[in-house]
């Protein structure tokens, strides 16, 4: 899915014309090339690409490709080229995979390049631990982010909701999605159904005074936790005031068809960062809520680095590589296209130099992130290995709960069974 | 021996280009996955053998391969006479002889040809979705419709009834089988006034020598249905597993959870039941398939 611009396309032929017409510039000189793969959506794509005209401008000797494709499909694109050793130069990193990719050997430590080629003393230290492994840097924070309820104001205006979205509790979520559904005839019901979110279960889990894997990585999440989730959204499909289920059983739909964007509901779960990628494909003026607190409970939510970008073991320039990467996180060019769109950056330098030029939506989501700083958790361990699985897993035996084919209870039972022997098996 | 080349050297000359990329493209890779399928691999490090552990998992803790099974086996029993039937019920309509046929016989044929496509595959979920096209045409009529797709008891006939619309290559051969049946039997079956149902029970269907080659092929596409499943439950088997058919349990064992070991085993395993199914079909056709040259 390289992208061939116009430009890029002209500037090549033109760089061969002058090639073979000047000997003197070396033929090695067009031959640096790096490839770039990351998940997206429209708006991360459009930044993107542009971040790499910007950077093809300042170092025309380096040939850098982009490719993008969706999040449902990115890590199965990775394990192929990881398999085929074809990995990009350049690959982005998620919290949840980045122990099983270093484990693996598939990723290249950064600390040799600190100071010499990729400048982040002076970047807070707190968000860049979370690229660590065993003591060393494998993946670079190009964000931080936390959860959010995204949330339609129009429609909570109109329906008069007035809770403190900050603080308030599952207790108030679900009077809100009640009086959302009732206010509007069921034209707009209250949230989407979060019963295959696993997100936002761990963040229940947390609630409750538990991580989801412990430090060996266990499953520590109880059948219990499990149900009570599975039921409290059960209770609320029965009152009609979520998404209705075959909607909901869609796994991982783009956010152009989360309820939301598409104005089915009033309330989704997402990533803090990309509530710049959702306000560009929904109608109304968004907000941002915490994941709703249990009363008297511990907090669920955290901040964590929303992406890291990482150096593949496939990686042939490092060099040129490492020239982009810093270009990242420093030159201030490029960081102004980039903006927010991937999480608040971790250095303070560019954070001032963006704070005078944010949109709207980026002014709330930085209000938004301060806003939480009290009210949230530590960051849990990063997730053993298999973890990905038992999303799946949890998808998968949610469904059943969501299409009223099984009883939360006895669904809870079997899911936490299968997690068990799914971590137990990929050790 | 001498006899024997000098007979066939020109047929192996002309299967020279199909045997060169058997032994170069294929043989390797099915010799190196029958030896991964006693290792595990992930794909990145040395591969460690582990003996018969993969095979010994799956058949006695692996409930989603038995789902797996479940869910191909029952699909392969729905979908291959579905679309066998198909393909000979309108094989029997274009042997009639007409002018335009020709044109008719391509019409039927494309189907097929788009149905390996990721197109169709997207396509036929936006037909059967809870909004699609099968609905409204169903509520013209009144009738409320499901969700097809995204319900666990129905997602699976959705992919039966793709499958009988792909009636194209199967109707083909069936077309040519029944050119092949000589007309004067049925002209002495008319004469004797047979009705015309006992004679395709009595002609048709005795004489019809494609149908076993058309059952073995069709049943062997069957089982390595992948890419309209893959496309359709969105690479998971979703919903609930309800399409999780061998081959994209296979993929996923594969390509997202890196168990390159276990996934060869998987591919042996089908294999070996493709075969038994085919070694059924083979020994007992004696008893339903006939030539009409076997009179001589």
């Amino acid at each position: 899915m390289t992208k061939l611009t116009r430009r890029s396309m002209l500037g090549a032929m033109g760089a061969a014309a002058a090639a073979s017409a000047f000997s003197a510039i070396p033929a090695w000189a067009a031959d640096r090339s790096i490839r770039h793969f990351w998940w997206g959506n429209p708006e991360r794509d459009k930044r993107t690409f542009a971040v790499i005209d910007v950077f093809q401008k300042a170092n025309p000797a380096i040939e850098v490709s982009g490719e993008t494709i969706g999040w449902g499909d990115y890590w199965t694109k990775m394990a192929t080229q990881t398999a085929g050793r074809n990995m990009a130069d350049l690959v982005q990193m998620d919290y949840r995979f980045l122990f099983e990719y270093v484990r693996r050997g598939a990723l290249l430590p950064l600390d040799e390049h600190i100071g010499k080629s990729l400048m982040i003393a002076d970047f807070d230290q707190g968000p860049l631990e979370g690229g660590k492994v065993d003591g060393k840097l494998y993946a670079l924070n190009i964000g931080s982010n936390s959860q959010v309820m995204v949330h339609n104001t129009r429609v909570f205006q109109e329906a008069g909701i007035d809770a403190d979205l900050i603080n308030w509790t599952w207790d108030d979520f679900a009077k809100a999605c009640e009086t959302i559904t009732a206010k509007t005839n069921g034209a707009v019901k209250g949230s989407d159904d979060l019963s295959l979110m696993i997100e936002t279960f761990e963040s229940w889990v947390r609630q409750n005074g538990r991580e989801f894997y412990d430090a060996d990585g266990k499953v520590t999440a109880t059948v219990d936790d499990v149900a009570s989730y599975w039921q409290f959204w059960a209770d609320l499909r029965e009152k009609g005031a979520v998404r209705d289920a075959d909607k909901t059983v869609i796994l991982d739909p783009p956010i152009a068809e989360s309820g939301i964007a598409v104005g089915d509901t009033a309330m989704s779960h997402y990533w803090s960062n990309q509530l710049v990628g959702i306000q560009a494909v929904a109608k109304d003026k968004i907000g941002a809520a915490m994941v709703p607190h249990k009363a008297g409970g511990k907090p669920g939510q955290f901040i964590k680095p929303s992406m890291f970008m990482s150096l593949s073991r496939d990686a042939k320039d490092t060099d040129a590589a490492m020239a982009y990467m810093n270009a990242w996180v420093n030159d201030p060019e490029t960081t102004a296209i980039l903006g927010l769109e991937r999480g608040i950056p971790c250095s303070p330098k560019v954070r001032a130099a963006l704070a005078p030029n944010l949109t709207e939506v980026e002014k709330m989501s930085v209000d938004y992130f301060e806003a939480i700083q009290s009210r949230v958790g530590p960051l849990p361990l990063p997730a053993p290995k298999g973890a990905g699985e038992v999303r799946d897993a949890f998808m998968r035996v949610g469904t059943d709960v969501v299409l009223g084919n099984a009883q939360a209870a006895d669904a809870a039972t079997a899911f936490i069974e299968e997690a068990q022997s799914i971590v137990e098996r990929a050790q | 021996m001498r006899r024997f080349f000098a007979r066939n050297a020109p047929a192996y000359v002309f299967l020279l280009p199909w045997l060169i990329g058997f032994f170069l493209l294929a043989l390797g890779p099915i010799l190196a996955s029958l030896y991964l399928s006693f290792t595990r691999y992930d794909m990145v490090n040395v591969p460690e053998w582990v003996g018969l552990d993969n095979y010994v998992y799956m058949f006695t803790r692996d409930r989603r391969f038995w789902k797996a099974l479940d869910v191909t086996f029952t699909y392969v029993a729905l979908a291959v006479p579905a679309r066998l039937i198909m393909a000979l019920g309108v094989a029997m309509l274009l042997d009639k002889g007409l002018r335009t046929i020709g044109l008719y016989r391509a019409i039927f044929y494309l189907p097929s040809l788009l149905g390996a496509s990721i197109a169709i595959a997207i396509l036929w979920r936006q037909l059967f979705a809870a909004d699609g096209v099968v609905n409204q045409i169903m509520a013209t009529f009144g009738i409320q419709g499901a969700s097809w797709i995204t319900n666990p008891n129905t997602s699976l006939y959705t992919l039966v009834i793709l499958a009988m619309w792909q009636f194209g290559s199967p109707m083909l051969i069936f077309l040519a089988g029944l050119r092949g049946i000589p007309r004067d039997l049925y002209e002495a079956a008319e004469i004797d006034g047979t009705p015309r149902w006992r004679q395709f029970t009595r002609i048709t269907l005795p004489l019809l020598a494609v149908i076993f080659f058309n059952l073995v092929l069709q049943t062997i596409d069957a089982f390595k249905t992948f890419s309209s499943a893959f496309i359709i439950s969105n690479g998971t088997g979703a919903p609930a597993d309800s399409l999780l058919f061998y081959t994209v349990y296979l993929f996923n064992e594969a390509f997202k959870f890196f168990r390159m070991g276990y996934a060869s085993a998987l591919a042996w395993v089908l294999l070996i039941i493709i075969a038994v199914f085919t070694a059924v079909a083979f020994f007992t056709s004696k008893y339903w398939v006939h030539y009409e040259n076997e009179r001589d």
